[in-house]
């Protein structure tokens, strides 16, 4: 029963880390476009805005669907965890709910819906607050995720941790080399997701040549920076693991994870530094007409880097859910059912999963039709008269 | 200390009920609505009706359903011994309202993203259906929690909860959309008549509230979490509120003559 309560856990989880990694990426990237058209006043970085945005927000569903799995699975199966460590855990969780997720989607909203309504300015503040709840947000999920890998600032009082010292939770050495190379990673996807795009429109010769020529070059310069940061971040990362979770990856699975994901990171690293980079010069890329499919081709690899990641992070931690104190097993809700487990495993995983596939194709559509399709912003027919009473 | 986080969990879930409420009554109600325009010589087919309704709604839910997600990291942060003893014991209805929830936002955000009356249409009664599970399951769960989590909670009692939860979200999604499509000069009584309904909406949750007051306050965090929530989440107090505000300031009905404009992104 327990591994069909980590299956669930798990498969939500990945699913939901596949979406909000682009989230992540994409949130800032858009937040610049439409920065750089209320500044030049340029038309073209408007229709950026709203093309990026546009799919930015579709994969953003998916996110947030998941997302609401991810937070009731704590209550509902694994309610030993709150007993033992609600009093530290709970804490980052509750931060980020409130404050972080709380003014993300109210912004988002705000956003969405505030355009050609909302003043320029407040308008752009909104997106750029947008992205700036999102990185809150990560960094609070990452604070409570680095004290199941790294358990500090708490004393152990029997039968439950005691929170002791708050800010020791802030600079776990888990958490600080670990949330930037997660927002490198973001980056990593969402330029990439940006390259791959460009690439499909500029090899089919679609009419967009210019929008799509521009779209490549933001998307290989955010690659440099979010390649640079997550490789980075990444080895910086060993010196405190073998500190506190000695062979972490000595297992077949976080070893194989952890070797693959640094194979995709090293050599995409290489690729945009040492080729896609130099190729920006005349726009050589752009033109570079057999150099698209292998684009395209590449626009997975940092989704994939994403999920091997995360296993090596959390299947590295077994058998432990709170490292050295707690075990998965013991966390485990009492009073539970292979019925009822299986039930929401079945539940969750198959809507999901569902929803997932539905999602992607609906990107790769929007994807395929390009800037043309603007139902994100467009200034919409005029209205012809406010309605008139509703009988009822 | 457990006063202020009481405060806050009630503050959050009777705003949840009070907001959402209409959202969640608003897509039960949608076959509902979208015939009552059609009768009032309202000009268009049905799905033009249904995406006027949904215009109307869609900048609010984002800004409301998230008070629920608020609650829950409130329940686990101030609250975490009770937190997992409720929603595991509410292990079915909780799966139940979740499924319900995942699929209502699904629709909203799926709906418009492709063209074909057939897409819509699906996306639309996959909404209304959802509507309708959220609100049985919130009655479900809440007669629940009046009767201190008995064994099987689908009962007389339980289909009583979700009778009465979906008979105020209606009310209260009907009287919501009388108010945000109100035509020039009736939208103060329309409002007065929102405000009612709010108050309507959310008296479900404040009775298990009550119910579970006690039990709450002797499970809060201690001293030393709680201090650091009120350190972190209650300075940027006024800034949720200030966010709140401007959503509905902006998309109220006086602002503007399409204040549901069609196409909208939901």
């Amino acid at each position: 029963m327990t591994d069909l309560a980590r299956l669930q856990f798990a498969v939500t989880g990945s699913l939901h880390f596949l979406f909000v990694v682009l989230t992540l990426g994409l949130a800032p990237l858009v937040a610049i476009m439409q920065t750089r058209h209320v500044i030049s006043g340029k038309p073209v970085f408007a229709r950026m805005t709203r093309f990026w945005g546009r799919i930015y927000l579709i994969n953003y569903a998916l996110g947030v669907l998941t997302g609401l799995v991810m937070e009731f699975q704590f209550g509902l199966s694994w309610s030993g965890l709150t007993h033992y460590a609600g009093d530290v855990f709970g804490a980052p969780l509750a931060i980020e709910t409130l404050v972080a997720f709380f003014l993300e989607s109210t912004f988002l909203g705000l956003w969405i819906f505030g355009w050609n309504r909302l003043p320029k300015g407040l308008h752009l503040a909104c997106i750029w607050l947008v992205a700036l709840t999102a990185y809150l947000s990560a960094f609070w999920i990452m604070v409570a995720n680095s004290f199941l890998q790294h358990p500090v600032g708490v004393a152990d009082r029997g039968d439950h941790l005691a929170l002791t010292d708050f800010p020791a939770l802030l600079s776990n050495s888990s958490l600080v080399m670990a949330f930037p190379h997660v927002i490198g990673a973001g980056l990593f996807a969402g330029s990439f997701l940006i390259i791959g795009a460009s690439a499909y429109h500029l090899f089919r010769r679609t009419p967009e040549q210019e929008f799509f020529r521009r779209s490549l070059r933001t998307g290989v310069v955010w690659a440099l920076v979010g390649t640079n940061i997550a490789v980075g971040f990444g080895y910086a990362q060993f010196g405190a693991i073998d500190g506190t979770q000695p062979g972490k990856f000595n297992g077949a699975v976080p070893g194989m994870a952890l070797g693959n994901m640094i194979l995709i990171g090293q050599l995409v690293h290489l690729i945009v530094l040492f080729l896609l980079l130099p190729l920006l010069f005349r726009d050589l890329l752009a033109r570079a007409r057999w150099l698209h499919p292998v684009l395209m081709i590449m626009t997975p690899l940092p989704f994939a880097a994403a999920i091997l990641g995360w296993l090596a992070r959390e299947v590295g931690r077994q058998p432990w859910l709170v490292y050295g104190k707690l075990t998965v097993a013991d966390a485990m809700s009492p009073g539970l059912t292979e019925g009822m487990v299986l039930l929401s495993l079945i539940a969750f995983a198959g809507v999901l999963a569902l929803l997932a596939v539905v999602d992607i194709l609906l990107i790769a559509r929007a994807v395929h039709q390009g800037p043309k399709v603007d139902d994100l912003g467009a200034p919409g027919p005029a209205e012809p008269s406010p309605a008139p009473v509703l009988a009822l | 200390m457990e006063i202020i986080w009481l405060a806050v969990l009630a503050a959050l879930l009777i705003g949840y009920f009070a907001l959402e409420g209409f959202d969640i009554g608003v897509g039960m109600l949608l076959p509902v609505l979208s015939r009552a325009r059609e009768r009032a010589g309202e000009p268009g087919p049905p799905q033009r009706h249904r995406d006027r309704l949904v215009a109307a709604m869609a900048p609010f839910v984002l800004a409301n359903e998230i008070w629920l997600v608020a609650a829950v990291g409130t329940l686990i942060g101030a609250f975490p011994s009770l937190e997992g003893e409720v929603i595991s014991g509410l292990y079915s209805v909780v799966v139940a309202l979740l499924v319900s929830w995942i699929l209502r936002d699904a629709a909203l955000w799926f709906r418009r993203r492709m063209d074909g009356a057939a897409w819509r249409a699906f996306w639309d009664a996959v909404l209304c259906a959802a509507s309708w599970g959220l609100a049985l399951s919130w009655g479900v769960a809440l007669a629940a929690l009046v009767r201190g989590l008995p064994g099987t909670a689908f009962d007389a009692a339980g289909l009583l909860g979700g009778a009465v939860v979906a008979a105020v979200f209606a009310f209260h999604g009907r009287a919501f959309v009388a108010w945000r499509l109100a035509g020039a000069g009736e939208t103060r009584p329309a409002a007065r008549r929102l405000w009612l309904s709010a108050v309507v909406a959310a008296l479900p949750v404040a009775v298990p509230l009550v119910a579970m007051a006690p039990a709450l306050l002797d499970h809060a965090a201690s001293p030393a979490a709680l201090g650091v929530l009120n350190l972190i989440v209650l300075p940027v107090t006024p800034i949720l509120v200030g966010a709140q505000v401007w959503v509905w300031r902006t998309f109220g009905p006086s602002r503007s003559a399409g204040a549901a404009a069609v196409p909208s992104f939901f």
